[in-house]
């Protein structure tokens, strides 16, 4: 038996009421506002002094990359290369005509110059293409004292370590447990309370039980990321009966829309946590969940949509068409599923301040836990969402055009770039009707040739 | 760092073989670390990573282009499995501008080196001369994919242009004279006075930091 020294004791005294503050102050500060949706606005003030610091520890960067002449900044890389951005035909007719200006009337139809636009286009592409550049994380100009943002870290001056390493130390050992502990409220929270408003007979009630429990969770989740989300344009929050699409950047996006409006979720039927969390939550309101095999079937998945959709008590949908995660500098193909149900379908552009942790989840990188970490352990996650005016599809729109016109309205909205790849090539190919158009185009010209020449 | 020097000696050696500048050069050390998926060789496979490339009708050409020991100037034929960083390093610079200030003869070199690269892409069996089968194959290719054009007049196509070629190097030919193919020399005949040093570049950006201030 170990004989207490006072000192000891003491020890023990000062843990235990310092434990007990903790978690009084947790309680008050972050539960309480959780539950009825006020903020005293405690996280704004923590993102003005971060910003202040991140100033000074850039400054002192410059002034010491200065003195040392090293290369501070990251060259402005927009590609390396400077694309032509002359079309097929244009190229090949110019071709074409510096070769017949000095040979007779009969130049070969298929000059042999038509290979040099193919060879240089090939070339820059596997030089620099613009796929591939939207699914590794964006670079930062200033650096916010996490080394994972700062690819050239070197010594620099002892003050700005000594700052770094108190970062390190204020996030992971003050952050870190008590984000975890946050978090880990608000999940069981979350199961407990949905399965206990199960119970409750169906009513008015139930609703709106449920909606609350929902919601604080959802809001406690949101503290324990220490996300800082502004909302704009509040009045064109989803309504039932309607579909809500947003640009994915990470699994996050969910808990952020969902921490500032009741929605029923669409997804697969997980194993392990998730799925202890996925069959909590249906018990208290309907939501879309699929089994593995049913998500092949797209016609189930779209029956099973419209007729959630079609039910006016039943809550707005909320999908995310890209399909996978992009790195929140554009916006990808939408896949047309969400949009052939003929819902009103109501936008919503999410955009991530990369400065004080970049959220997008590099899925062929990072498994779940490693980027649950990581986000829990950056300063904080800033961002802006837009609830852009419902939009519906018109009569001579196919699900295709009325897709793509969401994405520009998301994209335009968030300041992202409204790409027309398919988020998918992160991992497949392209698809053959791609390549055949591009074929199409050049063949038509040499027919064109060909049809002419026979003709005179 | 230890291992700084010894990269920025590398770096300088890269930079006297194939006349990039040393930004150029890493940045395009990432693009090959990010083909090769960390690796420091590439195969062909890796090509595939490229979404862009796909919609090139003559991209096997292309692909087949890095990895000829001819333009890797490693031998007569064939083909290597696996390129490193300084082979990537040495297709790439077939592409850069031709620099008028070295003197004619230089840029003359400089020109002959991109057509006999493009020469490389068309004769498939490295003997020398482009024959009949293999400009075929290469039309082929050029409009495969376009089910409105029946091989047949593809094939017309090839013919004919070969005939000019034929006309071109050779001149008027007997009845009976087979026109073998088409050898560098004519190859460099037929474009002769044609300018195809800005058809045959890419213009690599002058990689200056740009200091952007908040």
């Amino acid at each position: 038996m170990f004989l207490l020294l006072p000192f000891d004791s003491l020890i023990v005294n000062l843990l235990g009421i310092s434990l007990t503050v903790l978690f009084t102050l947790l309680l008050v500060f972050i539960i309480v506002p959780a539950i009825f949706g006020v903020s005293f606005g405690i996280r704004k003030l923590y993102m003005k002094t971060l910003l202040k610091i991140f100033a000074w520890a850039t400054l002192r960067m410059e002034r010491g990359a200065k003195e040392k002449n090293h290369q501070l900044y990251k060259p402005y890389t927009n590609g390396i290369i400077a694309k032509d951005p002359t079309s097929l035909e244009e190229e090949i007719k110019e071709i074409r005509r510096s070769g017949s200006s000095k040979a007779l009337d009969n130049t070969p139809e298929l000059a042999l110059s038509d290979i040099f636009y193919f060879c240089r286009k090939g070339m820059e592409t596997i030089m620099d293409d613009e796929v591939t550049k939207r699914f590794s994380a964006e670079e930062l100009e200033s650096w916010n004292l996490l080394s994972r943002t700062n690819y050239n870290f070197q010594y620099i001056s002892l003050r700005l370590t000594v700052l770094w390493g108190l970062g390190v130390l204020i996030r992971y050992c003050f952050l870190l447990p008590l984000r975890i502990a946050l978090a880990f409220t608000g999940i069981s929270l979350l199961v407990v309370g949905t399965t206990v408003v199960g119970y409750l007979p169906n009513g008015r009630f139930k609703e709106f039980m449920s909606k609350h429990v929902h919601l604080m969770c959802y809001r406690i989740c949101v503290r324990a990321l220490t996300a800082i989300i502004t909302y704009h344009d509040r009045e064109n929050r989803p309504r039932n009966g309607g579909i809500c699409v947003a640009n994915h950047t990470s699994p996050i996006d969910v808990i952020i829309l969902a921490s500032d409006g009741y929605y029923a979720m669409v997804g697969q039927v997980h194993g392990g946590l998730m799925g202890v969390i996925q069959r909590a939550m249906v018990k208290a309101c309907p939501h879309v969940w699929f089994e593995r095999s049913e998500v092949k079937d797209r016609h189930l998945v779209a029956k099973r949509l419209t007729e959630h959709v079609q039910d006016k008590s039943k809550l707005p949908i909320l999908i995310f068409p890209e399909g996978t995660c992009i790195n929140n500098t554009s916006v990808m193909m939408f896949k047309k599923g969400s949009f052939e149900i003929g819902a009103t379908v109501y936008p919503v552009a999410i955009k991530y301040d990369p400065q004080f942790g970049d959220a997008f989840w590099n899925s062929s990188k990072y498994g779940m836990v490693t980027y649950l970490l990581r986000m829990m352990t950056s300063w904080a996650i800033v961002c802006s969402v837009w609830y852009l005016p419902p939009m519906t599809r018109e009569g001579d729109e196919d699900a295709v055009q009325f897709a793509n016109r969401v994405k520009s309205a998301i994209a335009r909205q968030g300041g992202l770039v409204d790409l027309l790849w398919d988020g998918g090539l992160k991992r497949e190919k392209v698809k053959d009707t791609f390549k055949e158009e591009q074929q199409k185009l050049y063949s038509k010209m040499i027919v064109g040739n060909h049809e002419d020449r026979s003709r005179s | 760092m230890g291992a700084a020097h010894s990269a920025s000696e590398e770096v300088r050696e890269l930079e006297g073989k194939t006349g990039f500048s040393s930004d150029q050069i890493e940045q395009l050390h990432r693009r090959f670390k990010q083909l090769s998926g960390d690796q420091p060789t590439i195969r062909k496979e890796n090509f595939n990573n490229v979404p862009d490339l796909e919609l090139n009708p003559i991209r096997s050409k292309i692909v087949r282009a890095f990895f000829d020991n001819r333009n890797l100037r490693k031998g007569p034929s064939g083909l290597a499995d696996e390129i490193n960083f300084e082979d990537f390093l040495t297709i790439m610079s077939y592409f850069r501008p031709i620099d008028t200030t070295m003197g004619e003869e230089q840029v003359e070199l400089s020109r002959k080196e991109k057509l006999r690269f493009l020469f490389h892409m068309y004769d498939s069996d490295s003997d020398g001369r482009i024959t009949l089968e293999e400009y075929r194959n290469v039309v082929e290719e050029l409009l495969s994919g376009n089910p409105h054009i029946e091989k047949e007049s593809a094939r017309s196509i090839a013919d004919g242009a070969m005939m000019e070629a034929a006309s071109v190097c050779v001149g008027q030919m007997e009845p009976d004279q087979v026109y073998e193919g088409i050898t560098f020399e004519d190859f460099l005949k037929i474009w002769q006075g044609i300018d195809i040093e800005t058809k045959m570049h890419v213009r690599f950006l002058n990689m200056e930091t740009m200091a952007l201030c908040h």
